[in-house]
């Protein structure tokens, strides 16, 4: 549980984003028109549709990464561009993972740790062990499994407390063992007060996360 | 909590000192371009004596140019950049000191070394100084405005060709400052007005081009 | 009411009328044309004036005569710079889409003028200094400027995206033009073998006025020629832009019926 590595994580700030009609244009082409919805603590928020029909797009808007056409993203009643307090409290987990290749993996999550640095240091060789990573510490990220890159990438959710994680197709690439990790942490954080926003394309009906769940469907533009 | 343009600075150190060739480099290639006008000129040594000072300068920037490509490649190819954007830390300061670092290992290496190739052109030892002090002082300006280039191209497949026209003019302020200190102190004139001018536009590129870099990866990087 | 605060209502209305591309284009339709005939007017008697009625200088004779051209372009292409990197600095502040259509638009007009402003230099150049090129210091500033002018061109036509390649170019425009002056003064250090300036200098122009006048008539003829062709090039690249909307569609197939 993430309360073990962190002792603050019972005072995580209540999520609580809100996308307010939310347009989106690629080149000519109109992706999605007035999307909005509320995440707040405990809730998990399904994005699904067929491909190209604005998924990342989408989640990169609701990061702060990309400008809507039109709409608005607000995050506990302010608006998310150049708001400090949200970039603080929003973890993204993208298809680039963000890790170095240079580095080994015990590093590149030093390296996110000084960048968010918190007062309350994790212990990353636990974090490691908790993501079934001890082994390939000193290990350099280009010569992780993809899988291994996937959990290396969502420790770093875990060295600081997020209260919104946007995960992109948080389950690709990933094996059962992994998956299972991975939505053990994700149930946590929501009990914790956490809200999660995610793409996946297939149905989360037999995922644990599926009590916490709502589902924003984009149709295809 | 440690100073953004720190830890910026040491994660490009620790980065560039895992992949040295993306040091070595530049050197290499500022060698080579500044020993191939001796090929291509009469054989004089006058001549040379009076062109080696401009003809380093050419090469130096031309090899500051060549490694703007990779700048932000990577970070933008593995993600780390787009994490950058989107934390609560200044990203121009960040920027700041990324752009230090690239010049610790491109400008930095080729002023250190530039003594040596002046030797090869024949250039009087009090001219050796002169030359130093300038590439000292421009070199920097040279990352730090190339920066603005390499932020705007990095999402392009091919950048390189667009940030040799974006950036070779701006450049030209830099290189008239800097080889003009050469022909003038040939003459025995003072050079201190082209160092203060050279100074000057180092003081602006410190202040002004982080806004630029982070503003150019806002606007690309979409 | 306050006259003065009519005036700023007036023109902040017109601001936010010209910020929207349709009431551009409505607006435009009218402006145009009427940009295109003063143009025409007052270059036609700036022309007169300047090939018959102004006498010929006592040292250059009648080649000085292209002057009436040379430094009314160079003005220019100094002018569109400005306009340019405003508009973009507007378009990336307040996030307006006309604004970056004036920087795009203006980028090859301006270039225009730069390499008429070097074409007609080194013509004068010729009988003057006996070469078409000297590396003096304002034909130099010029040619970097055509650089700069073409370094934004060149990154508008790299991406994409529209809306990607609207701001990078507008923010290279804004970076260029904090350098421009620093390359101005550079090259003027560096070499200058090109006459002073005469008409811009304290206690008033050195020159007889009927050389003036021709050479302010023509300054604001090609000032109209610059609205006009922005213009122009605007309501192209407006349609263009806004392609897939309802008043486009009506235009085309009014046009076309």
């Amino acid at each position: 549980m993430p309360n073990s590595l962190a002792p603050n994580s019972k005072q995580i700030s209540a999520a609580q984003l809100s996308a307010i009609k939310l347009c989106c244009q690629r080149g000519d082409n109109q992706l999605f028109d007035s999307v909005s919805f509320d995440v707040s603590a405990g809730q998990c928020l399904h994005v699904t549709g067929p491909n190209g029909c604005g998924k990342t797009s989408l989640l990169r808007i609701l990061c702060g990464l990309n400008q809507p056409e039109s709409g608005k993203v607000l995050w506990q009643g302010d608006e998310i561009s150049g708001n400090n307090t949200f970039f603080a409290n929003c973890a993204y987990i993208a298809h680039k993972e963000g890790l170095k290749n240079e580095l080994t993996a015990i590093e590149n999550l030093r390296y996110y740790q000084q960048l968010d640095s918190r007062r309350d240091e994790v212990v990353l060789d636990r974090l490691l062990a908790k993501m079934g990573l001890l082994q390939c510490a000193d290990l350099l990220a280009q010569n992780l499994s993809f899988g291994q890159r996937r959990r290396l990438s969502f420790a770093r959710l875990l060295i600081a407390e997020f209260p919104l994680w946007i995960l992109d197709e948080p389950f690709t690439g990933i094996d059962s063992s992994g998956r299972a990790l991975i939505e053990s942490l994700c149930v946590a954080h929501l009990e914790n007060g956490g809200g999660i926003i995610m793409t996946h394309h297939q149905s989360l009906n037999d995922s644990p996360l599926n009590r916490y769940r709502s589902e924003l469907a984009l149709a295809k533009a | 909590m440690k100073n953004t343009l720190v830890l910026y600075f040491q994660r490009e150190w620790q980065l560039m000192f895992r992949n040295t060739s993306s040091m070595i480099q530049p050197l290499v290639f500022f060698i080579i371009i500044a020993l191939l006008f001796p090929f291509s000129l009469p054989a004089e040594g006058a001549l040379l004596q009076k062109i080696g000072g401009g003809v380093i300068w050419v090469s130096a920037v031309l090899a500051t140019m060549l490694s703007l490509e990779s700048m932000f490649h990577s970070d933008y190819q593995d993600g780390t950049l787009e994490q950058m954007l989107i934390h609560p830390r200044s990203l121009p300061l960040a920027m700041l000191g990324k752009a230090l670092a690239h010049w610790t290992s491109t400008g930095l290496v080729l002023t250190a070394f530039s003594p040596i190739l002046c030797i090869t052109f024949n250039i009087p030892n009090e001219q050796i100084w002169v030359l130093f002090s300038g590439l000292m002082l421009g070199t920097p300006s040279l990352s730090l405005i190339g920066a603005i280039g390499a932020a705007l191209t990095v999402t392009l497949r091919r950048g390189g060709v667009l940030i040799a026209i974006v950036i070779l003019p701006l450049y030209i302020p830099i290189l008239i400052f800097g080889a003009g200190m050469l022909s003038q102190s040939a003459q025995g004139l003072e050079v201190a007005s082209q160092l203060y001018a050279l100074a000057a536009i180092l003081m602006l590129s410190l202040t002004l081009t982080p806004f630029a870099i982070a503003g150019a990866l806002r606007v690309t990087i979409n | 009411m306050n006259p003065l605060k009519s005036i700023w209502n007036f023109l902040s209305s017109t601001y936010h009328r010209l910020g929207s591309p349709r009431e551009f284009y409505t607006i435009s339709q009218y402006t145009t044309p009427v940009f295109g005939f003063l143009f025409l007017a007052l270059s036609l008697f700036g022309t007169y004036f300047g090939l018959f009625v102004a006498p010929a200088d006592y040292q250059q004779g009648d080649s000085f005569r292209i002057l009436f051209v040379h430094v009314p372009v160079a003005w220019m292409s100094l002018f569109v710079y400005v306009v340019m990197a405003t508009a973009g600095a507007i378009g990336l502040i307040w996030r307006m889409k006309m604004a970056f259509v004036v920087t795009i638009c203006s980028a090859p007009i301006g270039a225009a003028f730069t390499a008429l402003a070097l074409l007609t230099g080194s013509i004068w150049g010729k009988p003057i200094w006996g070469t078409y090129w000297v590396w003096d210091a304002r034909l130099t500033s010029e040619l970097i400027l055509l650089f700069l002018y073409f370094g934004i061109m060149a990154v508008y036509y790299a991406f994409e995206e529209r809306k990607t390649a609207e701001k990078a170019t507008a923010l290279l425009a804004v970076v260029g033009v904090v350098i421009v002056p620093i390359i101005h003064y550079s090259v003027e250090w560096w070499s200058s073998l090109h006459q002073g300036p005469t008409v811009f200098v304290e206690g008033g122009p050195k020159m007889p006025p009927e050389m003036l006048l021709p050479l302010a008539f023509m300054a604001v003829g090609f000032m109209f020629f610059y609205g006009y062709a922005l213009f122009l090039s605007m309501q192209a690249k407006v349609l263009d832009n806004e392609r897939k909307s309802r008043w486009v569609k009506e235009i085309v197939s009014d046009k076309t019926r």
